[in-house]
């Protein structure tokens, strides 16, 4: 991981999208996976939006990983990678929702459904 | 008849010669008392005169001469009235009255800076201030924008950083004219985050073009950070303010003999002489700042670059017009203030703008990460337009002087091959000089050489050797003109 300095910023966040923060596609989260496509890299990209390809060379990563390793905002980074996406340079891919966890007033209720079938 | 006695007789006579005398003598004296009276009476017209005259000199010198001289303090462009009577020049009169004028510039101008001090004290004191809770604001700012990601509440943290950006220059440009420090310390930091970080504190940042060509890893020592992000910010600032609002301004970053050199092009209205020779004068840093010269509203910018070039040793100009029509500032950064950080280890900020310098053959060696993982997929591509002739424009990253060579070679090629026997010499670049050339150039050389022998022996017989001396002056002349 590269190390970052701990003085204050030289560059501000708001110069990497250019005071964007609204970014073209609504559904990019924090846990949100970006890969690389095996498109081409066009010339004449924004510099941010390099570093964010560069960043993904090593293989994908989640917004909130790859804002970490830019020293960017989660903010800013999804106006970044929503562009990229709309050049189809990255793969977005939804965070993997949290499996849903069992009712435990239900299981109880078999466990004593279960206990009660035993002793009888 | 009475017989005078003889004394009477010469009391008498010696009474009337007396009497003869002394009335010779009254009239004289009396004759001399007129000639007195007219005298003093002249003199005195003439003493009013003159008193006049000095009176008229003195009310001349504190209603015109005076107040000219005091203004002349802070306008030096102004005239002092001479005296009123040209002859009083070089008079005791006329150089006590010049001492009079010496005396009140040296006061005058002394209370100038006291009170110039005095109000820059005051206002450094107070930007001091601002500028510390802007810097605490800022750091808030940013704490709020790496919480929360919602997008209306991230651009309004945006917003409100860029506009609190703006704001700690003009605070910080102000401290920085009235003789304060920086007032930020800040750690060793590429060359190309201060150019953007500089560029990032204005209005209008968008219309910055930044061209970057120089060494990855090209840094600035700790101190020299922000000196040189705040004279880019100001420099910009003026190109911006100065141009349309649909055309660029143009930065470009290069080494330069001496160390790196930052141009910034705008491609506005341009100065006229007197505003580029005043220009020069502020941002030289030579002459004390005063707050009055700075005009109302007060322009710090250059004032500020002046400030920071002497303190910090660094040399901006802004005498040259841009080939954009508008002006040309170049800031020149010696290379004692220059380091190198490793950029595998501490990149640069993700929104600086990429060097455009590949850094395969001219890498040093610190560069080690980046130098092997470009060099390596630099090599091929040089290779592979000569093999396969085909695909020129293949990579349109950053290649596009690769293509150039490659279709140079093509066409020199067939060339040679047309021509078998010329090609054969391994220095085909010029083996086409035809004979009688050859001829004349030898012929040149030999002449030359035997007029510089014959030397000042034969200046009329030798026409031939003095034309080509001539001849030869001339190029050397052309030489010159060119470079």
């Amino acid at each position: 991981m590269t190390a970052r300095p701990a003085g204050r910023p030289l560059v501000p966040a708001y110069l990497s999208t250019g005071g964007v923060a609204r970014p073209s596609r609504p559904h990019l989260e924090r846990l949100s996976v970006l890969a690389r496509t095996e498109e081409r890299v066009p010339p004449g990209l924004p510099a941010a939006e390099l570093a964010l390809l560069d960043a993904l060379e090593g293989g994908s990563l989640a917004v909130v990983e790859a804002a970490a390793l830019l020293g960017l905002p989660v903010s800013a980074l999804c106006v970044l990678a929503a562009g990229l996406a709309d050049r189809e340079l990255i793969h977005t891919r939804a965070p993997i929702p949290p499996a849903d966890r069992f009712d435990p007033d239900l299981l109880k209720r078999v466990a004593d459904g279960l206990r009660a079938l035993k002793h009888a | 008849m009475i017989e005078l006695p003889d004394l009477v007789a010469g009391g008498l006579a010696a009474g009337t010669l007396s009497a003869l005398a002394l009335g010779g003598g009254l009239l004289r004296l009396r004759r001399q008392q007129t000639r007195q009276r007219a005298e003093i009476s002249a003199l005195r017209t003439q003493l009013d005169g003159s008193l006049r005259a000095f009176t008229a000199e003195v009310e001349h010198l504190a209603a015109r001469r005076v107040p000219a001289a005091a203004q002349r303090v802070a306008h030096p462009h102004l005239a002092v009235p001479g005296p009123l009577q040209p002859l009083t020049v070089g008079t005791p009169l006329g150089i006590a009255l010049e001492n009079v004028l010496l005396a009140l510039q040296a006061e005058v101008a002394s209370q100038r800076t006291r009170v110039d001090a005095a109000a820059q004290a005051g206002m450094r004191g107070a930007t001091r201030e601002i500028q510390a809770a802007l810097y605490r604001l800022q750091d808030a700012l940013r704490r709020l924008q790496q919480r929360y990601d919602e997008p209306e509440l991230a651009q309004t943290l945006f917003q409100l950083d860029h506009e609190n950006e703006q704001s700690l220059r003009r605070a910080q440009v102000a401290a920085v004219v009235c003789g304060a420090w920086v007032g930020l310390a800040r750690e060793e930091s590429h060359l190309v985050d201060a150019v953007t970080g500089g560029q990032a504190r204005l209005a209008g940042y968008q219309r910055v073009k930044v061209h970057n060509h120089l060494e990855p890893g090209t840094a600035l020592v700790s101190h020299a950070v922000e000196p040189v992000a705040i004279i880019v910010a100001e420099l910009l600032d003026n190109a911006l303010r100065h141009s349309a609002p649909d055309t660029d301004v143009v930065v470009s970053l290069e080494h330069v003999h001496h160390g790196v050199c930052v141009t910034v092009d705008d491609a506005g209205l341009g100065m006229t002489r007197d505003e580029r020779d005043r220009a020069q004068r502020l941002v030289a840093g030579d002459a004390p700042i005063l707050l009055t010269d700075l005009g109302d509203p007060p322009r710090m910018g250059l004032a500020a670059i002046g400030r920071l070039t002497r303190q910090f040793d660094l040399g901006v100009d802004v005498s040259s017009a841009s080939p954009y029509g508008g002006v040309r500032a170049v800031l020149r950064v010696d290379s004692h203030l220059l380091s190198r950080l490793d950029p595998a280890d501490r990149p640069p900020a993700p929104s600086a703008p990429r060097t455009t310098r590949r850094s395969g053959p001219a890498a040093p060696a610190p560069t080690h990460a980046y130098g092997t993982q470009d060099a390596v997929p630099d090599a091929p591509r040089h290779h592979t337009p000569t093999d396969e002739n085909g695909n020129g424009d293949g990579e349109g990253d950053g290649n596009g002087n690769d293509g150039l060579p490659q279709r140079r070679r093509r066409r020199t090629r067939p060339a040679p091959a047309a021509v078998p026997e010329a090609s054969a010499p391994p220095a085909s670049s010029r083996p086409a000089r035809r004979p009688e050339e050859a001829a004349a150039a030898l012929g040149a050389l030999q002449s030359g050489t035997a007029a510089a022998r014959s030397g000042a022996e034969a200046a009329p017989a030798a026409g031939a050797p003095t034309a080509t001396a001539h001849d030869t002056d001339h190029t050397h002349d052309e030489g010159g003109a060119a470079r």
